[in-house]
């Protein structure tokens, strides 16, 4: 697990990320690339968009974001996800993520000793 | 299916405004903490004190000036009528001081027959007076029981100002004056008199500090026992204050909030003490001051106000032409008393405020600014002051302040307008009664037309508010005022253009005041029942006002103000029985509905099908065969755009009150919003069908789910009832049973306990309702039921719960779970059996139990009672349900369907997966949100 800072950036009227996700327990779980549990219905980053604020914070395609703002993120709808990355009032955004590559380390660290 | 989802619960409650808030406003911010309560709390008690109280308040100058002599050159400034924006301290005290005081003097003599303790005193009234007046009275015992107390009596009232400081100042003092009184009378006036002792001049310690004062009002007060009584009921609204009513608004609460009730812990019990007391007051002695007094609370009221009138009339308008002249002229009298130079003029007796009868007569003086500061004056006194409103309703003060809403100036208009809003604020409805009885609704509503001045509209329409939180007042409202505060208000302030201009972009709605106060009437009237919804619906602009005013309230995401909650509980009302009550809804009933659950049960699930839009995007839906799509099938054309009531069911609304549930932080809104899908979806015809429908398209069902873990138990309630009606909707019902299960089950309580929301009754009951509906006709859901632990739960409630109605409704469930037979061999895994799956009997046969009436008491007295209030979906739809449900018979009824095996097999295998949001409705492909 991993904390991830976004500052957005501002576009006229608008707040970006520089991310786009998927997921949601309304959505169809097993038409999630990224998950290894094709029931999980997490919200998961499925693009980043170069040179963004979130590349630049950190965030990789494929992470699943555990909470935002301690929000928690796991059993929520598609756009009550997005409702709390954007919000208009928030300049920082506070992201939990899990990473795949991350457990895969940890696991293989584990494994190995 | 028992107890039918209660469609729409129209917002009985009504919302009044605060009448005092000028008042209150003025004391609290301007004074220093101890300061400015006690000349609240003390406003309230003392008529005439209040008055100067509030000056003082209002001018810091004065307090100190009030100990010393500055008072006289105080009591000048007053005489303007006020301009500032709490007119009405001023005013008060302009008025007040100069008038009254002969008039006490003036003997009225009416014989009391039941003079109680401190009638008695009134005897000596004249001696008492001295003898306050000379303080030198210092011994509290020399003076007898009775005068004394007469004594405190009347200081109170006029001292209360000053009081205030005392209290302060002599706490010490206080402590014995309670007992003298105990040894003079009983210990009911004693208490009540409490509170004033401080005032009373007997004490030393109070003679040092405030000596001159005191006497001064002393005098004056005597003469105005009745003042003095009302002054004691003041102090009762004290309490009051602190509690405002249940609905009253907010900005009740802030001026309330101010005052701190702790400090003063006396107080309360004053004023409870003063209610028992004042009835033996009011009785009081005959001698002198009698007439006066009696007036407020005797029938001969209004003859002495007659009589007084004259007085009155010839001595007001000199002292407030000339306030030194009438300030000398009362000196005369007092001037024998007590030395010119020891007080101000404030102590001067001559400045008494005037009493309640000529306050009153002073509205019909012939210079305006004495009706206007009469006025103001008025509003100031019955700030949180039921019994000053009631005086001031039976010295028939009321028809007067209305016919000033016609006055040509506007500061006359404005303060009666101001005085008629505080009077008509509270729970006693006579106040209400008697403002509509000499036509104030149609003079109110003339002046909002007429006026432009934001503070008289507000003040209007807060009246208007106030009006129109009791019952018989509502359709008079809607008949005289509907249409106006519609163009006048709503529309103007919403933003909606009835035609709009192409250059001019929407305009969003403001929040104002006013805009707030006529949401807040029309919001009232809004729940008075078919005609006043019909009037409402049909009244030209306000349904598309509304709706875009709270559109514009998403837009800003500015959804937790009063405006909004408002707007949301008119449209939920308006949206109540739609299907029943719109013209022209006949044509779109649904002919399904009119079979009853069981026998239409295949029925419906076709329907339901077709409403999850499988068609569209049927990609191997069996349910293309009885494709209703209601997309194109049944939705009717419109020819052009969608206007006035029509608007309330478009299944546009419905993204609308999701925005609303997911974004606003307001209970009340909430619940409103729920309570409007709830309406929307309750009954069956084509828009209700689209509705359930389109709240599962627009992913409404995880929203509601979500709000059944609301910390507000009626948000709850509401959502559930909502959840229940979505329910008809096949589709949705099988979204629910598999999503919403384990949330619906989390607020029962368990067994005895309740879980960490203690929810009431009403909603444990309206839950176990949804639950019932929700495994009625659906094994799978049952199914789900028993994966989410609920059976425990249900049986403890079955067994245990003090409540019938949760029992019984609890026990609806238990059986409908039994009757699933394949069911019922897990269910005997676990360790449960039949009994627990039946009715307890407790005291009563069984039979009778698990029969109608266990329904009956629940549902079908709201229904049948009061279509308006609580009332459940659709009578016919009830009905049916009802029968079903109910009754043995009803459940052999019911068990062939449930065994319908082939149905459910059919179903279930039209939903292979079941998520929140149907999967139908879901984009096909993966969404992909960029943020």
């Amino acid at each position: 697990q991993q904390r991830i800072e976004i500052h957005k950036l501002r576009d006229g009227d608008n707040l970006i990320l520089g991310f786009s996700i998927g997921g949601g327990i309304d959505q169809d779980p097993s038409q999630n690339p990224f998950s290894e549990d094709k029931t999980d219905k997490g919200i998961y980053v499925t693009r980043v968009s170069k040179g963004g604020p979130a590349e630049v914070a950190g965030l990789r395609m494929g992470d699943k974001i555990m909470q935002v703002n301690g929000w928690d993120m796991t059993m929520v709808t598609h756009d009550q996800a997005r409702k709390k990355l954007t919000k208009k009032n928030e300049d920082v955004v506070r992201l939990l993520v899990t990473r795949k590559s991350l457990e895969n380390a940890v696991r293989q660290s584990m494994m190995q000793h | 299916m028992m107890q039918e989802p209660q469609e729409v619960v129209e917002e009985t409650v009504t919302i009044e405004e605060d009448p005092g808030t000028p008042t209150s406003h003025v004391s609290v911010v301007t004074s220093d903490d101890g300061t400015t309560r006690r000349t609240e709390t003390k406003d309230n008690v003392t008529n005439m004190k209040v008055t100067k109280v509030v000056k003082t308040i209002t001018r810091r100058t004065f307090q100190p000036v009030i100990l010393t002599e500055s008072k006289a050159s105080t009591v000048p400034p007053s005489t303007p009528t006020p301009s500032e924006t709490k007119p009405v301290t001023k005013m008060v005290k302009t008025v007040t001081t100069r008038t009254v005081r002969q008039v006490p003097l003036g003997p009225d003599g009416l014989p009391l027959p039941e003079g109680s303790s401190p009638l008695g005193s009134y005897t000596d009234s004249i001696d008492r007076r001295y003898m306050k007046n000379g303080e030198r009275f210092i011994t509290p015992q020399a003076s007898s029981t009775l005068t004394r107390s007469y004594n405190n009596y009347s200081d109170s009232y006029n001292d209360t100002p000053d009081s205030q400081f005392r209290h302060y100042a002599l706490h010490d003092g206080y402590g014995d004056v309670p007992d003298n009184y105990g040894s003079l009378s009983r210990g009911v006036n004693y208490r009540p008199y409490r509170p004033y002792m401080p005032t009373g001049g007997y004490r030393p310690e109070n003679s040092y500090t405030l000596p001159i004062r005191k006497d001064d009002y002393g005098h004056v007060a005597q003469p105005q026992v009745p003042m003095g009584s009302s002054t004691v009921d003041l102090n009762r609204s004290q309490p009051e204050r602190f509690q405002p009513e249940p609905y009253g608004l907010e900005d009740d609460r802030r001026s309330l909030g101010p005052d701190d009730e702790e400090p003063y812990d006396l107080e309360p019990d004053y004023s409870t003490a003063n209610r028992r007391t004042l009835p033996g007051r009011t009785i009081r002695e005959p001698l002198r001051n009698g007439p006066r007094v009696r007036g407020y609370e005797d029938p001969i009221e209004t003859e002495l106000i007659d009589e007084r009138h004259p007085y009155i009339h010839g001595m007001y308008p000199a002292p407030l032409a000339q306030p030194e002249r009438g300030s000398l002229a009362s000196l005369d009298r007092m001037g024998g008393r007590r030395s010119p130079s020891i007080d101000s003029i404030r102590k001067d007796p001559r400045w008494r405020d005037p009493d309640l009868p000529e306050v009153i007569a002073m509205l019909g003086h012939p210079i305006d600014p004495v009706k206007s500061n009469a006025a103001a004056y008025l509003q100031h006194l019955c700030y949180e002051n039921d019994k000053i409103k009631k005086d001031v309703r039976q010295l028939k003060g009321i028809p007067v302040l209305v016919g000033l809403l016609d006055h040509p100036k506007a500061e006359v208009h404005r303060k009666a307008c101001g005085a008629l809003r505080n009077i008509s604020y509270g729970k006693d409805h006579d106040n209400k009664v008697a403002i509509k009885s000499c036509d104030g609704i149609p003079a109110l509503i003339r002046l909002l037309r007429k006026t432009n001045d934001m503070e008289v509209r507000e003040l209007i329409t807060g009246t208007l508010w106030n009006l129109s939180s009791y019952e018989p007042l509502k359709m008079v409202i809607i008949n005289h005022g509907l249409q106006t505060m519609t163009n006048e208000v709503i529309i103007p302030h919403s933003g909606w253009e009835q035609e709009p201009n192409e250059d001019s972009k929407p305009r969003d709605a403001e929040w104002t005041t006013v805009f707030k106060n006529t949401s807040g009437c029309l919001r009232n009237v809004s729940s008075d029942g078919a005609e006043a919804r019909r009037r409402l619906r049909e009244c030209e602009g306000l349904v598309d006002a509304l709706l875009h005013a709270l559109q514009s309230a998403v837009g800003k995401k500015d959804m937790d103000n009063k405006s909004v909650e408002n707007c949301v509980c008119i449209m939920r009302n308006l949206s109540y029985h739609v299907h029943k009550e719109v013209p022209g809804a006949e044509k779109f009933q649904d002919p399904s509905a009119l079979q009853g659950p069981g026998s239409a049960g295949t029925q419906r699930k076709k329907n339901d099908d077709a409403g999850c839009f499988g068609g569209k995007k049927a990609k191997g839906r069996k349910n293309g065969e009885h494709n209703k799509n209601y997309d194109t099938l049944d939705l009717p054309k419109r020819t052009e755009p969608t206007k006035g009531f029509e608007l309330l069911y478009q299944p546009e609304v419905v993204r609308l009150y999701l925005s609303l549930l997911t974004e606003s932080q307001n209970f009340n809104t909430l619940e409103a919003a729920a309570g409007a899908l709830q309406n929307l979806s309750a009954g069956q015809w084509t828009w209700s069908n689209y509705i359930r429908a389109t709240v599962r398209k627009e992913k409404g069902l995880p929203i509601l789910v979500e709000l059944l873990r609301s910390d507000s138990d009626k948000v709850v309630r509401a959502v559930a009832i909502a959840l229940r009606n979505l329910s008809i909707d096949r589709r949705n019902k099988d979204l629910i049973g598999s999503y919403a299960m384990r949330d619906l089950v989390s607020n029962l309580p368990s067994g005895q306990q309740r879980p960490a929301k203690n929810l009431e009754e009403d909603t444990v009951v309206a839950i176990l309702n949804t639950i019932h509906e929700i495994i009625t006709d659906s094994s799978e859901n049952a199914r789900s039921l028993i994966t989410a632990q609920a059976i425990d739960k249900l049986v403890a409630i079955n067994r245990t719960s003090q409540s019938a109605r949760e029992t019984k409704a609890a026990s609806h469930v238990l059986q409908t779970v039994w009757s699933y037979k394949e069911l019922r061999n897990g269910l005997t895994k676990d360790g449960w059996n039949k009994t627990h799956f039946q009715p307890i009997a407790t005291g009563t046969p069984k039979g009778s139990k698990s029969c109608k009436p266990g329904y009956d008491d629940t549902t079908l007295p709201l229904m049948e009672k009061n279509q308006d209030g609580y009332s459940t979906i659709d009578q016919r739809d009830k009905d049916s349900k009802y029968k079903s449900s109910d009754g043995s018979s009803d459940l052999q009824e019911r068990e062939p369907l449930k065994n319908d095996t082939n149905r459910k097999h059919y179903i279930r295998s039209n939903r292979p997966t079941v998520s929140l949001v149907d999967a139908c409705d879901v984009k096909p492909q993966p969404v992909d949100s960029w943020v």
